[in-house]
């Protein structure tokens, strides 16, 4: 349609040049009327990329919220650790950080961090921050690390229109690259601040998976190493990357069994297993995980099963005898499973091989951890995912997954039975965990983008087949039916062309739905820093609890350079990374016991307490007390994990002391165990005396919503040093031991 | 997998058997020629191996369809938090026992009622657009793609308004 109006248009203006200066410099010829018009394909092309170009942008300022809201801080407890990482890397140099032992944190054991991080992430930002020191723009780290997740999620969003365009047609990558670009599931892990491992993950499992689609698509060995080095990419940047190990593999298997083995798979698979092992591989913290754990047995078997597939190919076309054939197929299908069993058998037998790591096994059997690893457990993402979780996390794209998965089975082909498996698998995961909601949304993303894509495509053919009827009607009227068909055509076509533009319409407004849900739950539930709070005055104004950052910095400038700080995991990071003291405990969670032993000293009785604190040599003790404020996710509501933790390892701390008929309470039903634990001292140290709301008692817990139990604390070996402004963050400091009289 | 076949072969004639034993390279097949089948002859039965044939997309689509319907009603964390299937509340001034449908407060938490009628409602999306498609195929008569295109549109609406309704109920700040 667009390329039949320019043209008589072209041609008046045309003779109007050519008759008015036939003696015209060049200029003007170059100016005329005819230059600026472009073809459909160009006009197309630049519809796409302004499209995209606008999708790009988005995708980056929606992210925004917490930076234009409060400051440029990084969010929450992990990227803290991240960040540290970071900084210590552009100060020190590579080979530092590759090498490094950090004696600040998990004292007295330290932790070997170059060995058990992944660095992709590190590396990212700082070869960002160099290259913008090259050009002389001197920005401070914090601000790359800050804005490292807007920036590849808009990287992201271009992979997927790629992908899209490899899997269905242009229109779907260009919907896909929408979607992906405001979808909440996304926007969670990587709005601006949150500098975390899956900021740069998801960007490239995406590119990984649209190499690997690329080379089975191809066959080129170009592309399957470009998957190599995008898998590459994935293993230093996230633990994740088992996702990868056993989706190809599982997808390679998916494709033997429908009979579409070809050569282009075995070059593609074969290029991006061996080149991508070896090159994981030279993570650290890998190691040697690709050949001796459970969980990567199965690309390899799928490997050795490609060989087997390709040699009795090769047989075949040797022999051109079917029977021999078919006797050799069987001996050599069984010798191989044979062999393959024994070999699995004997590496799983012999510890060679280890068995499949916790984490990755609660996926799998999901009732695992709650009965057996309470530390994962205990971790608020680990939960399984409830129907509102998807609802907030996709909104439309949940009717939208069927229909695509629909459009895709009709269409079968190599690279739309990979992005049903993908979308498959990891939205059961996504069940088993909210956490990885986050790797379900690429594919979740592309798949309903080919429904709204084929959807729409449908729709606008209805509305274009009003040009072809007339011609068709009035060249030939061969046939009786077929004219008596066409006019029964004739007479719908209007209402059929109204309908086709009611649904378009409906179509659009499903869309603006969904980018008004997008918007509003980036802004309400994503863009909080977690270490800042915030919160609506009597009068609707915000008030903002800085206490957090308050009490580090504090620590950071009161307390002595080798003081050393207790307190629960979850704090470990902030404290390292802004206080600057030596921790006892972090988020890393790599030895249970230590935790345990903490655990241990914040649920026993104070004398049993100040013997732990003065073996671990701790100078302070940091809690987090949400009494006054009503804060919920404070120490107290952790309190039964750290006994639950502690119990595990230390069989004297026993949970039924703690509760009363099964239930947990901090007032004056509470048991005696649980009023006179260190925990409960030092949160509520001097709180007997604080009136926290209004017509209240004194001692009003506004977390709990009761009064204490024991407002009359002494403390005996430990003495209050610092307590914030809002009561959120409380210091102790532990008292030598007295002299000998 | 190799003797069975092979016992087939021996069972189906003897006629066959000689051209398959003159030109077999399979070794086993030729132990057992000898032990322990020399000196004992195998009954004359009618088997057949069980042939796997692949079943048609639509099929497997089907039972995806299902597997969709149970992972986003939330079954794994029926399974694991082991939620009561509806909930309850006292009335304060009465005293009776009102059923609540929806957990309300939580984003991640569910009774395991409105979480089957949300997986529910998702489901009945999906399958209006499909059915919106399988009405501008071109190959079926004019009332059955009317009826298609009916049922498409009015399913589409329904889900898309009762899962509106489901989270406001859920969520009371919703949009707000």
């Amino acid at each position: 349609m667009g390329g039949k109006q320019p043209e008589p248009a072209n041609v008046s203006s045309k003779s109007e040049s050519m008759a008015t200066n036939k003696a015209s410099p060049d200029l003007l010829n170059s100016l005329s009327f005819k230059s600026l018009k472009l073809k459909t394909k160009q006009q197309e092309l630049l519809i796409r990329v302004s499209i995209l170009g606008l999708v790009y942008v988005l995708a980056f300022i929606a992210r925004l919220f917490s930076v234009l809201r409060y400051e440029s801080m990084i969010h929450e407890f992990d990227p803290y650790f991240n960040y540290r990482t970071t900084l210590f890397l552009t100060e020190k140099g590579f080979y530092e950080f590759w090498n490094w032992f950090d004696s600040e944190s998990w004292y007295p054991l330290g932790r070997i961090i170059g060995g058990t991080l992944y660095p992709g992430l590190m590396v990212t930002a700082a070869l960002i921050y160099w290259t913008l020191r090259f050009l002389r723009f001197f920005v401070h780290i914090r601000e790359v690390c800050v804005l490292t997740a807007p920036f590849f999620a808009s990287n992201t969003t271009v992979v997927a229109y790629f992908f899209g365009k490899e899997i269905w047609d242009t229109g779907a990558g260009l919907v896909a690259a929408a979607l992906i670009a405001i979808c909440p599931g996304y926007i969670s892990r990587s709005v601006a601040g949150s500098y975390d491992n899956e900021a740069v993950a998801i960007f490239a499992l995406l590119l990984t998976f649209y190499l690997f689609v690329k080379a089975v698509n191809t066959g080129s060995l170009a592309w399957a190493l470009g998957s190599a080095f995008g898998y590459f990419y994935m293993v230093s940047a996230w633990g994740g990357y088992v996702f990868i190990i056993n989706l190809v593999p599982l997808y390679v298997l998916v494709l033997l069994i429908t009979g579409r083995y070809s050569m282009r798979l075995y070059v593609a698979y074969n290029c991006m297993y061996i080149l991508g092992m070896l090159l994981a591989m030279q993570i650290r913290f890998v190691g040697f995980q690709h050949v001796q754990s459970g969980e990567h047995m199965g690309a390899m078997g799928v490997f050795l099963l490609m060989q087997v597939f390709y040699f009795l190919d090769w047989v075949k076309y040797q022999l051109n005898d079917t029977k021999l054939f078919q006797t050799f197929l069987r001996i050599t299908v069984t010798s191989a499973i044979l062999v393959g069993g024994i070999a699995l058998g004997v590496g799983t037998a012999s510890g060679y091989i280890s068995p499949w790591t916790g984490r990755f096994y609660s996926l799998l059997d999901p009732t695992y951890a709650k009965d057996h690893i309470p530390i994962i457990a205990s971790v608020s993402e680990h939960q399984p995912t409830a129907w509102s979780s998807f609802m907030f996390d996709y909104h439309i794209l949940l009717f939208l997954f069927p229909a695509g998965l629909y459009f895709c089975f009709k269409r079968l082909s190599d690279a739309t039975i990979f992005i049903v498996m993908y979308g498959l698998t990891s939205l059961y995961f996504a069940g088993v965990m909210v956490r990885l909601i986050l790797v379900a949304t690429p594919a979740v993303c592309l798949i309903s983008a080919i429904a709204v894509s084929a959807t729409v495509k449908n729709l606008t053919s209805l509305l274009r087949t009003k040009q072809k009827v007339p011609q068709t009607g009035s060249m030939k009227g061969a046939g009786s039916s077929k004219a008596s068909s066409k006019v029964l055509l004739d007479q719908s076509q209007p209402f059929q062309k109204n309908g086709a533009i009611a649904l378009l319409l409906g179509v659009f407004y499903l869309l603006s739905r969904y980018a008004i849900h997008c918007t509003w739950v980036t802004s309400e539930a994503y863009s909080s820093p977690s270490i800042v709070l915030a919160a609506r005055g009597a009068h609707g104004n915000r008030i903002i609890f800085d206490d957090y950052r308050e009490a580090y910095y504090w620590l950071r400038q009161n307390t002595p350079t080798d003081a050393k700080v207790m307190s629960w995991w979850d704090y470990g990071y902030q404290i390292t990374a802004m206080g600057n003291r030596t921790v006892i405990v972090d988020n890393n969670t790599w030895n249970n016991t230590h935790i345990a032993t903490v655990g241990r000293a914040m649920s026993s009785y104070e004398d049993e307490a100040y013997d732990i604190m003065r073996s671990l040599d701790v100078n302070y003790v940091l809690v987090v007390f949400g009494g006054v404020t009503g804060y919920s996710s404070d120490d107290i509501n952790k309190f039964l994990w750290m006994v639950r933790i502690g119990g595990g390892v230390f069989p004297v701390i026993k949970e039924p002391d703690y509760l009363v008929n099964g239930e947990f309470r901090v007032d004056k039903g509470a048991s005696p165990k649980m009023l006179n634990c260190l925990m409960y001292k030092l949160c509520y140290y001097r709180f007997g005396e604080l009136v926290t709301e209004y017509g209240k008692p004194s001692g009003y817990d506004r977390a709990r919503g009761v009064e204490i139990g024991n407002k009359d604390i002494k403390l005996e070996h430990l003495e209050e040093a610092y307590t914030t402004s809002n009561w959120i963050v409380r210091i102790y400091r532990v008292k030598p031991p007295t002299n000998r009289l | 997998m190799a003797p069975r076949s092979d016992s087939q072969t021996l069972a189906t004639g003897s006629a066959m058997s000689d051209t398959s034993v003159e030109s077999s390279i399979d070794p086993i097949f030729h132990i057992l020629r000898i032990i322990p089948f020399s000196f004992l002859r195998p009954p004359r039965l009618r088997l057949k191996l069980p042939s796997f044939t692949l079943p048609s997309p639509m099929t497997v689509f089907a039972l995806i369809l299902l597997t969709y319907f149970l992972v986003v009603s939330g079954f794994v964390y029926d399974v694991i938090v082991e939620p009561p299937g509806i909930g309850s509340t006292q009335d304060p001034i009465t005293g009776s026992i009102r059923p609540v449908v929806f957990m309300s407060g939580r984003v991640n938490g569910q009774y395991i009622i409105e979480g089957l009628s949300s997986g529910f409602m998702f489901v009945l999306g999906g399958i209006g657009i499909i059915m919106l498609d399988l009405a501008l195929d071109k190959n079926r008569a004019k009332s059955v793609k009317a009826s298609y295109a009916t049922a498409g549109i009015s399913s589409i609406v329904i889900a898309y308004v009762m899962s509106m309704l489901f989270i406001r109920i859920k969520i009371p700040g919703y949009l707000h």
